[in-house]
């Protein structure tokens, strides 16, 4: 069943291919409705999930035996959110791109590739196929933000396309390393994540192994330092490109920080925790400051992305039950609330083609319906109790404040921040009266628009309101990580850090 | 005393091609035909080819399979030809890049007026040459294929004597192309004053049977003959003369000069080295792996700043024998031939669209002339992309296979710091390959729709769908190449 998640966009992205360019009227509403078929599957795969630790729906088979490689497949708590959101967000996206006029065909054939590959790298529980994932990502990636990109779009995707390729060029060198190490001890190459949990690293191998996959997945986060590329990729990339860039393709980072550092190198981890943790913060504050002054208001969003992972990131270095759930569920948040921005910044940019934020100024007036909406995803943004983004930063604050309770205080003023930025940005697009002829004959959003924002306004107050729903799924598979975190190293976890821990503090207060 | 028995199957394909060359330029002589009964001779010559190579592949597997003195006969003309899996997959990769590079170039064969009957024979006889070349077990065998073949693609490069450009890139060759025979033959005496052998499996058996205490002389002559051969695939710091060579002779030709020297030439480095030298490894390994890495940040770091395509597929192929060369180090010979193999393809594949869109005679081919190509021919661009990011070894693409296997061999025989290095140079490389993708979709042209050769057509189709499944579904010809192992 997992193969057909990545096969279906893949192979609607070949029937989109076949139907003749002439018949432009066509290539949207196909893809639309080829994507909506791996979100109605990835919603049975959400609804029969069970809740319990270890991969479920899992397959094996060989791909070439004398390498060790297999298409191993599987799903936990960790990986089945990001799924969901991958498959809910390609449709929203296609939905938005109506305004590309041109090459459309392509447009929407690259767009369901680069589903399959998104998919693809969070089933993959082989490092081989995990890397080929990883990487074919960027090619449709590269052609969408390349092509209809805005006026730097080539210099964007050229720096998207060499950084990433940097990052991950390493980590290839780390995962042949892996395998070789398998082929030493247990006499032959393996890259199924199950066996190289059980390897016996060296603790300078350890290190070296964990720096190199770090890289790879800091540089797609986009952790500081290495965070330069993403503002140009999301100021320049269409909307559709921009909404999967934030919503999923950074979102790779963050699960691979979790699924392959986290496990394969739990010593290195427990050592690392403190660079990581504090690049994470600098990125939290860096981001949030870097956002206030941003003139343009899609850039803004951009950096509010860098300062939103920060918290992931912390979360997952925290080692406490309470933050990784919560930087697992941020994954998700982020990608509803960054989504959600990028569209409505991208739906204020076709009708105004421009999106400094001093063109604008009281546009409530004219544009209420759509003031409503960019409102309540900011304050979702900021982490809103009762709304989504607040689980998730929630849970990260206090989780990290067991372990790491300097660097828990210093990210804490990361959501003062967002409240600042977002928050002022709103007045200056919204608030006062319309004093740009432009901007008074701007049209509210239309039934389509809305149609494309209500799902994620959804989900934004279940979520918000009802977070087991994804939490109950999610926390087996967190505890599973911490579990062997702390069976593989010395690291004990502090008290309460651990999901029991806080059930028998709550015992004794009764 | 009998005189002892003739296997004529070991060389009966190289036979065919030379008399197939032969018969093209008599057949011309007489009847003066018009191409298309060339090319029947050709494609007849060919499958004969092809045909005998695959019966000495079946042989040699069973001979393998046996183990028994059956192996003894894979041994051919008193130890001058092998007929193992080795030479085989070799010479069946010439064979089918023959038969592709012909195709790409069919449209420059017919606008050469009389004269294609000697095109079409030269590439024939180079192809027997190169092939004669992998299946060699002696040290003279190699040189009288690497000459054989070389000469007939000196005079390839200056097919189009109008050019000066032409004229230039042969003279280039041919100057520089025998100085590096000429440096291998020297390696290959020192080698044979030191050990008193010419065969490749006679002086593995005298290193593993003796210790030489002094040897200057066998070590000079192991360097000499890998500056010579590592002339011949363009590794740095010997690839000068591939960028005015492949800039200056006719584009139609190139791909299939770069492909097929580029297989006769890593697999006779493979012979001698893996095969006969396996046992001095200690001695050849560094300076292997220095070339290796010199040539891919080298050629990458060059090809980054090329303005002309051809010259910058020249460096691209400086770097790519850099990358093959992380296979020898690596030791294996599987990596390095399904490496060898996937890449003539994609370069035949490539050269193919430097013609159509440059023109098959032409010299120069600006990087700029490929703007807009997207809009002005949808297939040849996509068919292209599929190239380049192979070329470039990006993942889903049979480059990417073949890189991992070298790399992975490579890792294995403890040379991590030259995967490092590898793995960074790939990074360049695909900032070259994006170049071009960049020009080809990202910015307009106003030239009209390109008009495409059906050859140019069918040679891209076939290069491109190569590179996806075996990108996709690599077991088949890995498990070709790994059954494919010398002597």
């Amino acid at each position: 069943m997992l193969t057909w998640l990545i096969l279906l966009p893949a192979i609607g992205a070949m029937i989109v291919a076949m139907v003749p360019s002439r018949r432009r009227e066509l290539h949207l509403p196909l893809g639309i409705a080829l994507s909506v078929l791996p979100l109605a599957l990835a919603g049975y795969v959400f609804w029969v999930f069970e809740p319990v630790a270890g991969y479920q729906f899992t397959q094996d088979v060989t791909w070439y035996e004398p390498w060790g490689v297999g298409w191993t497949l599987g799903i936990d708590g960790i990986s089945m959110p990001m799924v969901v959101l991958t498959a809910l967000l390609v449709p929203i996206a296609l939905g938005a791109s109506t305004s590309i006029e041109t090459r459309r065909k392509e447009f929407v054939v690259y767009t369901l590739l680069l589903e399959a590959g998104m998919i693809g790298v969070f089933l993959a529980l082989d490092l081989f196929m995990f890397f080929v994932f990883f990487e074919a990502i960027l090619i449709p990636m590269y052609f969408i933000i390349g092509i209809w990109g805005s006026e730097r779009r080539i210099y964007a995707a050229v720096k998207f396309f060499i950084y990433t390729a940097f990052g991950s060029a390493l980590m290839l060198a780390g995962i042949i390393a892996l395998a070789f190490t398998h082929a030493e001890q247990f006499g032959a190459p393996s890259f199924a994540i199950a066996d190289l949990m059980s390897l016996e690293l060296s603790s300078g191998a350890e290190r070296w192994l964990f720096a190199a996959f770090a890289l790879a997945f800091a540089i797609k986060v986009p952790l500081f330092p290495v965070h330069t590329w993403l503002p140009d990729a999301h100021t320049e990339a269409p909307t559709a490109g921009s909404v999967l860039l934030a919503g999923v393709l950074l979102k790779l980072g963050t699960y691979g920080l979790v699924r392959f550092n986290l496990s394969l190198f739990p010593q290195a981890s427990v050592d690392a925790v403190w660079v990581m943790g504090i690049l994470a913060v600098i990125g939290v504050v860096y981001g949030a400051v870097v956002a206030i002054v941003q003139p343009d208001l899609k850039r803004l969003v951009a950096y509010s992305s860098v300062s939103h992972l920060g918290f992931i990131v912390l979360g997952t270095f925290a080692f406490t039950s309470g933050a990784l759930q919560g930087a697992v569920i941020q994954n998700v948040n982020h990608g509803i609330t960054t989504g959600a921005l990028f569209l409505l910044v991208g739906m204020l940019y076709e009708r105004r083609h421009t999106k400094q934020i001093s063109e604008f100024g009281g546009l409530q007036k004219v544009m209420p319906v759509y003031a409503g909406f960019f409102l309540f995803m900011a304050f979702a943004s900021i982490g809103l109790p009762g709304l989504n983004g607040f689980v998730g930063e929630f849970l990260v604050l206090i989780g990290s404040f067991a372990t790491l309770p300097v660097l828990a205080i210093i990210a804490a003023s990361g959501v003062i921040l967002a409240a600042i930025y977002l928050l002022w940005a709103y007045e200056r697009v919204f608030t006062g009266v319309p004093d740009k002829k432009e901007n008074e004959a701007l049209s509210d959003l239309s039934v389509r628009e809305i149609g494309l924002l209500a799902p994620l306004a959804i989900l934004v107050l279940v979520l918000g309101l009802f977070p087991n729903v994804l939490l109950d799924k999610i926390a087996p598979s967190t505890e599973a990580v911490l579990d062997h975190v702390e069976e593989s190293t010395g690291f004990v976890i502090p008290e309460p850090g651990r999901l029991g821990d806080v059930f028998v503090a709550e015992g004794g207060n009764e | 005393m009998t005189t002892p028995e003739i296997s004529w199957i070991a060389i009966l394909p190289d036979l065919v091609l030379a008399l197939g060359a032969a018969a093209v330029l008599l057949v011309d002589v007489q009847w003066k035909p018009k191409a298309q009964a060339l090319g029947t001779v050709v494609a007849g010559t060919l499958t004969v080819a092809l045909a005998l190579t695959v019966v000495q592949w079946v042989r040699a597997q069973d001979a393998l399979e046996s183990l028994g003195p059956a192996i003894g006969e894979l041994v051919a003309f008193s130890g001058m030809i092998l007929m193992d899996g080795f030479a085989v997959f070799g010479r069946l990769a010439i064979l089918v890049t023959t038969a592709i590079g012909l195709a790409a170039g069919w449209r420059l064969i017919e606008g050469l007026g009389r004269r294609r009957a000697e095109a079409i024979a030269l590439v024939l006889l180079a192809s027997a040459g190169f092939s004669l070349m992998v299946a060699a077990n002696n040290l003279v065998m190699v040189f009288l294929g690497l000459e054989v073949g070389s000469i007939a693609l000196y005079v390839l490069a200056g097919m189009t004597r109008s050019s000066n450009d032409s004229d230039e890139a042969a003279l280039k060759y041919f100057l520089l192309g025998s100085f590096a025979s000429a440096i291998f033959v020297y390696g290959v005496a020192l080698m044979y004053s030191g050990t008193g052998q010419f065969e490749i499996l006679a002086i593995r058996q005298f290193f593993g049977a003796f210790v030489v205490t002094n040897p200057a002389v066998i070590l000079i002559g192991i360097s000499l003959m890998i500056v010579g051969l590592g002339f011949k695939v363009s590794a740095a710091p010997f690839h000068a003369w591939a960028p005015d060579v492949y800039q200056g002779a006719p584009a139609g030709f190139v791909g299939y000069m770069a492909a097929v020297a580029k297989i006769a030439g890593f697999a006779a480095i493979a012979r001698i080295l893996i095969t006969g030298l396996g046992d001095l490894d200690v001695n050849w390994l560094p300076v292997v792996a220095a070339i290796s890495a010199v040539s891919m940040l080298g050629g990458s770091l060059l090809a980054l700043v090329e303005a002309d395509i051809r010259r910058m597929l020249a460096y691209s192929g400086v770097a790519t024998a850099g990358f093959v060369m992380t296979g020898i180090v690596g030791g294996a010979t599987s990596g390095i031939l399904f490496y060898v193999a996937v890449y003539s393809l994609q370069l035949l594949g490539s050269f193919a669209v430097v013609s159509a869109v440059s023109g098959a005679a032409n010299s120069a081919s600006k990087l700029d002339e490929y703007q807009g190509l997207a809009a002005r021919s949808p297939g040849l661009a996509a068919g292209f992309t599929i190239l380049l990011l192979g070329m470039a070894g990006l993942p889903l693409t049979s480059g990417f296979i073949a890189k991992f296997g070298v790399f992975s061999d490579a890792w294995s025989a403890g040379y991590e710091w030259l995967v490092i290095v590898a793995v960074l140079a790939s990074v360049l490389a695909f900032a070259v390959y994006l170049r071009v993708v960049v020009n080809m979709y990202m910015s307009e042209s106003d030239a009209g729709a390109l008009e495409v050769p059906d050859t140019a057509r069918w040679v891209l189709l076939v290069s491109a769908a190569a590179t996806i499944v075996w990108g996709i579904l690599p077991g088949s010809l890995l498990d070709l190449a790994s059954s494919a192992f010398p002597l």
